[in-house]
C-alpha cells in the first residue's frame, strides 16, 4: 500500500520541488544582483495568472505536443529514485530513463513546430543542437556508470553507491562526475548555456507562442526538467539518498552551486557551446570510460 | 495445402500474368498485382511453423536445387510479402497517371517473387539465381524514372555485380571444398572446417551481403538509388530488399558457420570476423546519421537513415548473444515498418504537391494532409525509438546487450547515433509538415484512400509492436532457438531478465495515465481559442503572406562545425576508381582504330618484335 | 499591498494573480523605454512587485507604451496588443501618447493613443521617473481590485469604432479583425 502511494507522491513532490526551485532561483538571483527579488512563491502566482487567462491555440498538434511533453516528464519522475522510493523500478532502468527524457523536449518541439512561428523554430533548432552537444558527454557518463557498476538499473546504481561510497568519491568515476558537473548547466538550461530561450534575440524561443494555459503547462514542464536533471545527477553521482529529505537536500546544494554560475556568467553562442561541450567535458568523460573499462577488465 | 513451391510458382506466374493483363488495361493490371500480393501474403501466412525441405530440380550441373522453409525464412518471407502488398496498394494511386504502369507492376511482383526465392532457397545455387533476378529487376525499377534514375541504377547494378561475383567465387570455392551446395548439409560441414576456409568464405559472402545491406565502406549506391526510385518501390527497396543482406549474414553466420556455437570456441575465425563486423556496424550507424543531418532532400535524408539503421542490425547480429541477435532481427522488422511508412508519407506529399520533396520549399502540410502527417510522425518516432514505438524495444535490446556484454564503446556509437537521428528527423518533420503553409499549397488535397490505408496500417503496427513487443518477439525467439542459442524470457509485454527488465505495458499504462491527468487538468482549467497561422508574434510586424518559416540550413552552426569532416570519402574513391577504369578501357579501345592499315602495322610490328626477340634473346 | 493575505487569494485567485504577476511586453515603442532598464534592474527592482519584462506578448498582460507613437509604431502596437491574452492592461507612459506632447503638430505622430487601443492609465511627464512606474502599478492594482481596469472589455465592446480609427490612421490594414465587427459599436 505504501508503495502505491509513491506513484502519486513522486510526481507531486517533483512538481512542487521543481516550482519551489524556480522560485528560489529567482529570489537567489535577485539577492546575488543586490536586489530584493520576488517572493519565493512568485512562480505559483504566475501559474495562477496563466491558468486564469485564455490562450491562442494554433491547432491540435500545438495543444497535444505540450500535453505529451508534460505527461512524459511526469512519468519520468516515476523511474527516478526519490530517496529509497522508486515506483517503477522494474520497467527498464537507465536506458528507459534516457529515452523517456526525450519525450519532454520532443513534445515541446512538436508543439512549437505546430505554432508556425520562426522564432519557435530557431529556438527548437538551438535546443536540439545544444542537446546534441551535452548528450555526447552525458551518454559517455551514463555508459561509464553502467559499465562500472555492471548494471542498467538505476536502483542498483544507487544501492551500490550507498554500500561502497559515492561515485564522485571513487577513482575512475570521479572523472565522469567532473564531466557531469561541467555539463549540468547545459542540461538545466542555465547560463552559460542559456541559448534556447534567448529572450532578447528570439523572443524566448520555443515558448514564444504559448500564452495562458499553454504557458502554464510549459512552465510546469520546465520545473520538472530542472527536477529531473538534478535528480539524475544526485542519483548517479552523489549516491541518491537514504530517504527523500536527504535526497532533496543534496539536490538543493547542487542547484545553488549551478545558480551561482548562472548568476554571474554571460552566455555562449550555440556553436561556442557545442564546441565547448564536445571538447572538455567529452574528453574527461571519455577518459573516465576508458579508465573504467581498463580497470574493470 | 500450401507449399514453398506453390508460393514461388504463384509469385512468378503472377508477375507474368500482370504483364499481359497490364498490356490490355493498366487499371486491371494494378488491381491484379495487388490481388496477387495479397494472395501471396495469405499463402505465406499459412506456412507458419512448418520446417521442411524439398528438391524441385535435380539436373543442374548434377546439383540438386531445393527449397526449404524454417522460422527464419518464414519471418523474412512474411515481412516481405506484407510490405510488398502494402506498397502495391500504395502504388495504386501513385502510379495511376504515369506511363508504363504495367511494367512497374510486373517488376514489383518480380522483385517480390525473387525475394521470396532468396529466403526460401535450400541451396546456394538457387540462392544465387534468385539473388541475381532480384538485382537486375531492382535495377530496372530504380531506373524507372529515367534521367538521374539511370545513373543511380547503374551505380547500383555495378556494385551489386561486384557483390554477386564475390558470392559466385565463394560458391565455387564451397563446391570445390565440400562437394555440395545444400545449405543444411553445409551447416554440418563448415563449422568443422579450418579457420582459413571459414575466413575466405565469410569474407567473400560478406562483400556480397555487405553491399546489399550498405555496410559503411560499401554503401555508396544506396542514397542515389533510394532517392531516384519511384516512392512505392523505394518503400520495398528500403524495407526488405536491402535487408536481404541481413538475411544473408544470418544465413552465412548462424545457419552455415554456426556462429552461435563457435563464437566462444578457440581456433575459429568467426569471432574475429564478428568483432570487425560489429565495428563496421558502429561506423555505419554514426557517420550516415550525421550525414543525414545535412541533407535537403526528403528522400535522400531518409536514405542516409536507411544506411544508419542497417548498422544497428549488423551490430546486434554480430555481437552474437541471444538478446543481441533477437534485437538485430527485430530491428530489421521494425526498421522495415517505419522506413516504409516514412517513404510512403513522402510519396503522398510528392503525389499531391507535384513531385516536390525539397525540404526547403515545403511546410505546414500537417493541416492539409493529416494522414500523411500521422504516418510521418509515427515513422520518425519509431526511427528515433521514442518509448512505446517498436524501434525503442529493439534498440533497447541492442543497447542492453552491448552494455552488459562489456562493449561500452559500441554502445556509445549506437546511442549517439540515436541522438543524431533526432536532429535530422525533426528537421524532416518540421520542414515538410510543420511551420507555415506556403500559399501555393493552399489547395493541396488530402491523400487518396489507397495511400491512407497502408499509412494507417503501418502506423498502427508501430504502436502495436511497441506496446506488445511479445507478438513478433515470440517468432524471433524461435529463430534464436533454432540457431542453438538459449531462449529469451519473452512475454507479451517485454523481456524479463535478472540484469534488466523491460516492461512496455507498464510504461504504456503510466504514460496513458499521465496524459489523462494532464488532459483533465487542461480541460478543467485551460481555455483557448483557435487562431490562424498568420496570427504569430513577429515583433509587431505583419507576417509575410507567403513564407514565414525557418527551414533553410536548419542546424547551421552545427552544420558549419561538422560538415568538413563528413565528406563521403568512399563515394569519391569509388567514383575515382570508376573513372580510372573508364579511361583505361578508353585507352585500350584506341588500339582498334578501324583502319586496315593500322592492323597490318600491328601485325608487322608484332612479327618484327618476335623476330627481334628470337634473334637477340638467347637464354641458352 | 495585500499579496500575503491568503484569504484574498482564496476569494478571487484570478484577480490576485493578475495583480501580482504583471508581465510587461518588452517593447521599445519610444524614447521612454530608457526608463525601463533601471526600473527592472538592481536600482529599482520591479521584480519585487512581480513586474517582469517578457519577450512575447503571448506571455504578457501589461503593455507599457513608452513615449511618442509614430504611425509606423502604431501598427506594431496594435498587432502586439491584439496578440496579448485577456485580461490585459495598457498604460501610456509619458506625455506624448496622451496628447502628442512635444510632437503635438507632427505630421507623422499619433496624438491620442486611446483612440486606437484602450488605455487603462496614464503616467504623465517627460520623462516620468521609474518611481512613477511603481506609482502607476499600485494604481493599476487598485483599478484591478475595483474592476475598473476594463480596457480590454471596452476594446471588445467598441471594436468597430477602434477598428475604424485604426483603418483611418493606417490605410490598408492587412490583418483580419480580431473580433467580429457586427454587434460591436
Amino acid at each position: 500500500m505504501t508503495k502505491m502511494i509513491w506513484y502519486v507522491l513522486s510526481p507531486l513532490i517533483a512538481l512542487v520541488v521543481g516550482i519551489l526551485l524556480m522560485g528560489l532561483s529567482r529570489k537567489l538571483l535577485a539577492r546575488i544582483h543586490w536586489r530584493v527579488g520576488p517572493p519565493i512563491l512568485q512562480p505559483v502566482i504566475d501559474l495562477i495568472r496563466f491558468l486564469s487567462q485564455k490562450s491562442a491555440s494554433h491547432g491540435f498538434l500545438f495543444d497535444s505536443g505540450l500535453i505529451l511533453s508534460l505527461a512524459g516528464s511526469l512519468v519520468l519522475t516515476l523511474f527516478l529514485p526519490l530517496g529509497q522510493y522508486t515506483p517503477m523500478s522494474g520497467s527498464g532502468g537507465l536506458l528507459v530513463i534516457l529515452y523517456v527524457m526525450l519525450l519532454g523536449p520532443l513534445g515541446i518541439a512538436f508543439s512549437s513546430g505546430g505554432a508556425a512561428n520562426p522564432y519557435a523554430s530557431i529556438g527548437i533548432s538551438r535546443k536540439l543542437m545544444l542537446a546534441m552537444g551535452y548528450e555526447l558527454p552525458l551518454l559517455l557518463i551514463v555508459l561509464t556508470v553502467m559499465t562500472g557498476y555492471r548494471t542498467i538499473s538505476i536502483v542498483e546504481v544507487v544501492r551500490i553507491q550507498q554500500a561502497q561510497g559515492w561515485a564522485i568519491a571513487t577513482f575512475p568515476l570521479l572523472l565522469s562526475a567532473l564531466a557531469y558537473i561541467l555539463i549540468l548547466p547545459a542540461i538545466l538550461g542555465m547560463r552559460p548555456f542559456e541559448v534556447v530561450g534567448a529572450a532578447q534575440e528570439i523572443s524566448s524561443g520555443p515558448v514564444v507562442e504559448f500564452g495562458g494555459p499553454h504557458l502554464a503547462l510549459s512552465t510546469l514542464q520546465h520545473a520538472l526538467t530542472t527536477y529531473i536533471g538534478l535528480s539524475l545527477f544526485v542519483n548517479l553521482m552523489l549516491g541518491g539518498g537514504s530517504n527523500p529529505v536527504f535526497f532533496l537536500l543534496k539536490m538543493l546544494v547542487v542547484f545553488v552551486l549551478c545558480l551561482c554560475v548562472h548568476a554571474v556568467f554571460p552566455r555562449f553562442r550555440v556553436d561556442q557551446a557545442i564546441r565547448y561541450l564536445w571538447r572538455w567535458p567529452a574528453l574527461v568523460a571519455m577518459a573516465g570510460l576508458v579508465l573504467t573499462v581498463l580497470m574493470g577488465g | 495445402m500450401t507449399g514453398v513451391e506453390i508460393i514461388l510458382a504463384a509469385a512468378f506466374a503472377g508477375a507474368l500474368l500482370t504483364w499481359f493483363i497490364g498490356r490490355t488495361s493498366s487499371t486491371a493490371g494494378s488491381a491484379f498485382a495487388v490481388a496477387v500480393l495479397l494472395a501471396l501474403t495469405a499463402l505465406v501466412a499459412l506456412l507458419h511453423g512448418r520446417v521442411y525441405e524439398t528438391v524441385f530440380y535435380r539436373g543442374f550441373l548434377g546439383l540438386p536445387m531445393s527449397l526449404r522453409t524454417d522460422s527464419l525464412s518464414w519471418f523474412f518471407a512474411m515481412a516481405t510479402t506484407v510490405l510488398a502488398a502494402l506498397s502495391g496498394i500504395f502504388s495504386l494511386s501513385y502510379m495511376k497517371d504515369r506511363k508504363n504502369t504495367g511494367f512497374f507492376n510486373t517488376m514489383l511482383l518480380l522483385v517480390n517473387a525473387a525475394m521470396l526465392g532468396v529466403v526460401f532457397s535450400g541451396d546456394l545455387l538457387s540462392f544465387f539465381i534468385f539473388w541475381e533476378i532480384m538485382s537486375w529487376s531492382t535495377f530496372l525499377l530504380i531506373s524507372f524514372n529515367r534521367g538521374q534514375g539511370v545513373n543511380a541504377g547503374l551505380k547500383y547494378i555495378v556494385m551489386s555485380l561486384v557483390g554477386s561475383m564475390a558470392m559466385l567465387v565463394g560458391i565455387g570455392w564451397l563446391l570445390g571444398a565440400f562437394g555440395t551446395l545444400n545449405i543444411a548439409r553445409l551447416s554440418e560441414l563448415i563449422p568443422s572446417a579450418s579457420g582459413g576456409h571459414q575466413l575466405v568464405l565469410l569474407l567473400l559472402f560478406g562483400i556480397a551481403f555487405g553491399i546489399k545491406n550498405a555496410v559503411m565502406p560499401l554503401h555508396t549506391w544506396l542514397p542515389d538509388a533510394y532517392t531516384e526510385a519511384p516512392s512505392p518501390f523505394t518503400a520495398v527497396l528500403s524495407g526488405m530488399l536491402t535487408r536481404m543482406g541481413i538475411f544473408g549474414f544470418l544465413l552465412i553466420l548462424y545457419v552455415m558457420a554456426g556462429a552461435a556455437r563457435v563464437l566462444h570456441s578457440p581456433g575459429s575465425t568467426v569471432p574475429t570476423y564478428n568483432v570487425v563486423l560489429a565495428w563496421l556496424g558502429a561506423v555505419t550507424i554514426v557517420v550516415p546519421t550525421f550525414i543525414a543531418m545535412l541533407q535537403n532532400d526528403a528522400k535522400r535524408l531518409l536514405a542516409w537513415h536507411g544506411i544508419g539503421q542497417g548498422g544497428y542490425m549488423i551490430l546486434g547480429m554480430a555481437f552474437g548473444t541471444g538478446m543481441g541477435l533477437a534485437g538485430g532481427i527485430f530491428h530489421t522488422l521494425n526498421h522495415a515498418i517505419y522506413i516504409v511508412l516514412l517513404f510512403m508519407s513522402v510519396g503522398a506529399v510528392q503525389h499531391r504537391t507535384g513531385g516536390v520533396r525539397d525540404l526547403n520549399s515545403l511546410g505546414g502540410l500537417a493541416r492539409k494532409m493529416p494522414v500523411a502527417f500521422i504516418g510521418a510522425l509515427m515513422g520518425i518516432s519509431g526511427l528515433i525509438g521514442v518509448p512505446l514505438t517498436n524501434g525503442f524495444v529493439s534498440k533497447w535490446m541492442i543497447y542492453r546487450t552491448l552494455i552488459l556484454g562489456g562493449a561500452p564503446f559500441l554502445a556509445f556509437a549506437a546511442l549517439i547515433g540515436s541522438w543524431g537521428t533526432i536532429l535530422s528527423v525533426y528537421k524532416f518533420l518540421h520542414n515538410v509538415f510543420l511551420g507555415q503553409l506556403p500559399s501555393k499549397y493552399e489547395n493541396v488535397r488530402s491523400s487518396p484512400v489507397s495511400m491512407k490505408i497502408p499509412i494507417l496500417v503501418l502506423s498502427f503496427a508501430i504502436l502495436l509492436f511497441g506496446i506488445l513487443p511479445g507478438l513478433p518477439l515470440k517468432v524471433i525467439d524461435g529463430i534464436v532457438v533454432s540457431f542453438g542459442l538459449p531462449s529469451l524470457d519473452v512475454s507479451l509485454w517485454g523481456i524479463a531478465s535478472e540484469a534488466g527488465t523491460l516492461n512496455t505495458v507498464n510504461l504504456f499504462a503510466a504514460l496513458a495515465v499521465g496524459v489523462l491527468v494532464v488532459l483533465a487538468f487542461v480541460r478543467i482549467l485551460g481555455r483557448s481559442e483557435r487562431v490562424g497561422q498568420d496570427s504569430n508574434y513577429s515583433a509587431g510586424c505583419g507576417v509575410p503572406r507567403d513564407r514565414y518559416n525557418y527551414t533553410a540550413r536548419y542546424y547551421d552552426p552545427l552544420f558549419r562545425m561538422i560538415s568538413p569532416y563528413l565528406k563521403d570519402f568512399f563515394s569519391t574513391l569509388y567514383d575515382g576508381l570508376a573513372r580510372g577504369i573508364g579511361s583505361l578501357c578508353e585507352a585500350v579501345r584506341m588500339i582498334y582504330t578501324g583502319y586496315v592499315s593500322s592492323y597490318v602495322m600491328y601485325i608487322l610490328l608484332f612479327i618484327s618484335a618476335m623476330i627481334f626477340i628470337h634473334l637477340t634473346w638467347n637464354p641458352w | 499591498m495585500d499579496r500575503n493575505q491568503l484569504v484574498k487569494w482564496l476569494e478571487s485567485p484570478a484577480k490576485m494573480g493578475h495583480k501580482y504577476s504583471l508581465h510587461a511586453v518588452y517593447f521599445c515603442t519610444g524614447c521612454g523605454i530608457i526608463e525601463v532598464p533601471p526600473s527592472i534592474t538592481a536600482r529599482w527592482d520591479a521584480e519585487r512587485f512581480g513586474v517582469l519584462p517578457s519577450a512575447s506578448p503571448r506571455h504578457a498582460n501589461l503593455f507599457l507604451i513608452t513615449g511618442y507613437v509614430s504611425v509606423k509604431t502604431l501598427r506594431a502596437i496594435i498587432q502586439t496588443y491584439d496578440q496579448m491574452p485577456e485580461p490585459k492592461y495598457a498604460v501610456g507612459f509619458g506625455s506624448c501618447p496622451i496628447n502628442g506632447g512635444m510632437y503635438w503638430d507632427s505630421y507623422n505622430t499619433i496624438k491620442h493613443l486611446d483612440k486606437y487601443i484602450p488605455i487603462d492609465g496614464w503616467i504623465a511627464g517627460c520623462m516620468p521617473r521609474p518611481e512613477a512606474i511603481f506609482v502607476a502599478v499600485t494604481h493599476l492594482w487598485t483599478l484591478i481590485d475595483k474592476d475598473m481596469a476594463d480596457g480590454y472589455k471596452r476594446y471588445r465592446k467598441h471594436y468597430a469604432a477602434y477598428r475604424a480609427n485604426q483603418e483611418k490612421a493606417l490605410p490598408g490594414l492587412d490583418w483580419p479583425p480580431l473580433f467580429p465587427l457586427e454587434g460591436s459599436e
